[in-house]
């Protein structure tokens, strides 16, 4: 049966080198993280919301936001999974656990991992709190996860 | 005939250049977007609908749409399509725009394209775009398949190098008036190409277009709208599109077909009898120089294989009876996603007669030309005032 | 170009690499190409049923008439052509099938096999312009083992050198 489908496909790569420019935000949003520990975001001038991570334009208002508010470093869990399978382009060996945080001072929600595997000893509301990289990297894993206080 | 005329209320570039390191992608869109909207004197809310483009294999972020439709462009709780064609990605834009429009669908649209070629390359990109079992292994990006071109053109033809590199010398010391262009060269000379380095005989370095970054946008709207923003606008008259074959070599790229059909059905629907005489500006898609030359054959502003003899008479100079390319063509400019609209944007700024140090004078109907993926063709022609 | 280095650290870049694995499915009529490739050192091309246009590379639809093409209409090929169009690559480029930098200069042409009536492009072992003209009869060069692969069983195709 393998053989059959081998005869029936050409295997075949896609291997490319990227550069991306990160942008003035972006930059300083990953410097503040390795740092200083610290983590921004960018306030909207009409609406008020504050964007983490931060970013030129405010979705809603299509206003460029130039005020840059500190943000804490603890939040709260609005939603949360925990990965058990595994692929080549995970970040960590499973299982680990991913979560939508609602950090303290921002009005939108921030993607990150969480340091629990156990999905029970995970809950909606909780509070977690960020943990720094040693030696920061300048990416966003400089943050390297966030853990349950 | 369509519901509703179209025209180009507002306008926006970047300037173009080798790498943007200032900005990232949304950044860099925003750029070309708010400066549209500062044009048309339209709010980002007074927008429809908004078209984008670019060719995602090229900075390998392959679901563009939230990075330029969403946070690039007021595309918040809107529609928001991408299309991407290749090489004519911007000019499918600039297409699917004009049916939204005509069409009665929405009462105006905006239109982006875009690029930040450097971010991964040019060449490996298109290559992803070929076929991995026949293509792939010896496809050399596009400039493979336009070197062979322009050799059995030359060879049927009788085209000189020197030919093709008077379309260069045209077209970049064409680009020094156009503050957007990526390469100006003033003073630029037929040695100076003739004596660049050989990439994929016969095309010099300077017989080819370079790499560039950076967006276009263009606002649209019909015949009621446009009353309302803007007296200066540019009509669309005719939009015809034309595609190939399956494999890029399936035809020999020159004596285009797709052009002469797309360009007839063009010229019958907006009135143009000799393009020559009727037309006062083009914009062409052109690659390379040897490119310009064979296009200008397929677009019937002269007979197949007088393309040289054309340019040598000096028809599509600045000075000429139709001038090609004063924005500097794609020789100057290339940023792919952005490019064949570039050409309708230039097209537009003819006919509004805002070319400043490169307007060409009493432009009434403008031509504006899309290539790529697979030899396809894509027509625009805009004038001063509405077909009807 | 990179002329300012200094400029190079100023901005913020990230950098990564994509290694994407694909299993393409190349359809009923490459898959009969590569068995009579392998097993009987056979070029197949598909002939149309309706406007006998004979395709290479062999596909399933013709494009003019939108009638399909099945294994019983492919036809045998020789491996024999005419050089219509060369070009030699001279510049560096990174392959995306390896993430390396393909070799260069390689010789890279345009032929139409002999009864077929679409072009094929495929690489030619000559990287001298001067010896290469439109019109020249090239063959088609076949690895000693067969795999099933094209560019690993036709490397590339030679100018048959004409006898004086």
């Amino acid at each position: 049966m393998a053989d059959e489908i081998e005869k029936k496909v050409y295997r075949g790569r896609i291997k490319v080198p990227y550069k991306h420019t990160a942008g003035a935000y972006v930059e300083k949003f990953i410097t503040e993280i390795g740092k200083n520990n610290k983590i921004y975001g960018v306030k909207c001038p009409k609406c008020n919301k504050v964007n983490v991570p931060p970013k030129m334009i405010c979705i809603e208002c299509f206003e460029k936001m130039e005020e840059w508010v500190e943000i804490g470093n603890q939040g709260i869990v609005k939603g949360f999974t925990v990965i058990t399978h595994s692929t080549p382009v995970m970040p960590l060996e499973p299982p680990f656990a991913y979560g939508i945080i609602r950090l303290d001072g921002a009005d939108t929600d921030f993607v990150h991992i969480i340091k629990e595997s156990d999905p029970e000893k995970l809950k909606i509301g909780m509070k977690v709190k960020a943990v720094f990289k040693e030696n920061p990297r300048k990416r966003i894993l400089d943050i390297e996860y966030f853990e349950p206080i | 005939m369509t519901k509703h005329d179209v025209a180009v209320v507002g306008i926006g570039q970047t300037k173009f250049r080798s790498k943007r390191r200032d900005v990232n992608i949304p950044e860099m869109i925003y750029e070309a977007v708010k400066m549209a909207l500062d044009d048309a004197q339209l709010e980002p809310k007074e927008i429809d609908a908004i078209i984008i483009g670019n060719m995602d294999h090229f900075e390998g972020i392959n679901f563009s749409e939230l990075l330029c439709g969403i946070e690039a462009a007021p595309g918040y709780l809107k529609p928001v399509v991408k299309v991407a064609t290749g090489g004519t990605t911007g000019s499918s834009l600039a297409i699917c725009g004009y049916h939204n429009v005509a069409s009665g669908i929405y009462d105006n649209v905006l239109v982006v394209g875009w690029e930040k070629l450097n971010e991964g390359g040019a060449t490996t990109g298109i290559i992803t775009a070929f076929d991995p079992v026949w293509e792939r292994p010896s496809l050399a990006g596009a400039l493979g398949p336009l070197a062979l071109m322009a050799g059995m053109y030359s060879a049927k033809y009788g085209i000189t190098a020197e030919q093709a590199a008077k379309v260069t010398v045209k077209n970049r010391s064409n680009a020094a008036n156009n503050p957007f262009a990526h390469l100006q060269m003033p003073n630029i000379t037929i040695d100076y190409v003739m004596s660049s380095q050989m990439i994929a005989y016969p095309l010099r370095l300077h017989d080819c277009c370079p790499q560039s970054e950076g967006a276009c946008a263009l606002i649209y709207a019909n015949e009621q709208e446009t009353k309302k923003i803007t007296d200066n606008p540019a009509w669309f008259h005719a939009v015809e599109t034309a595609h190939y074959y399956t494999f890029g070599t399936d035809d020999k790229m020159f004596d285009l077909p797709t052009a002469t059909i797309a360009s007839k059905k063009a010229y019958k629907k907006a009135g143009i009898k000799n393009p020559i005489k009727d037309l006062d500006v083009a914009e062409i898609y052109e690659p390379t120089s040897w490119s310009e030359l064979s296009w200008t054959e397929g677009l019937g502003f002269c007979k197949p294989g007088e393309g040289g003899k054309l340019l040598d008479e000096g028809i599509t100079q600045m000075s000429g009876e139709l001038p090609v390319n004063p924005s500097g063509g794609v020789l100057s400019t290339n940023p792919i996603g952005a490019t064949a609209l570039v050409r309708v944007a230039e097209a537009a700024i003819q006919i509004m007669g805002r070319g400043e140090k490169r307007q060409v004078p009493d432009v009434e109907k403008a031509l504006a030309m899309g290539f790529g993926g697979s030899l396809w063709t894509e027509i625009m022609i805009l004038g001063k005032n509405p077909l009807r | 170009m990179s002329k300012n280095r200094k400029l190079k650290k100023d901005f913020f870049e990230i950098k990564w690499k994509t290694d994407l694995p694909y299993r393409y499915s190349i359809g009923k009529l490459a898959v009969k190409f590569f068995e009579e490739l392998k097993a009987n050192k056979k070029i197949m091309g598909s002939k149309c049923p309706k406007c006998e246009k004979v395709h290479f590379p062999p596909r399933a639809v013709c494009a003019d008439c939108m009638v399909e093409m099945t294994i019983e209409d492919m036809v045998e090929l020789p491996p024999k052509g005419t050089l219509e169009g060369f070009t030699v690559i001279n510049y560096p480029f990174t392959d995306p099938s390896t993430g390396g930098i393909r070799p260069f200069p390689y010789g890279y042409a345009l032929f139409k096999l002999d009864g077929a009536d679409t072009y094929t492009m495929h690489f030619v072992n000559e990287t001298d312009v001067n010896k290469m003209k439109i019109g020249q009869r090239v063959e088609a060069v076949f690895n000693e083992e067969l795999i099933g692969d094209l560019t690993a069983d036709i490397p590339y195709f030679r100018i048959i050198k004409e006898e004086n």
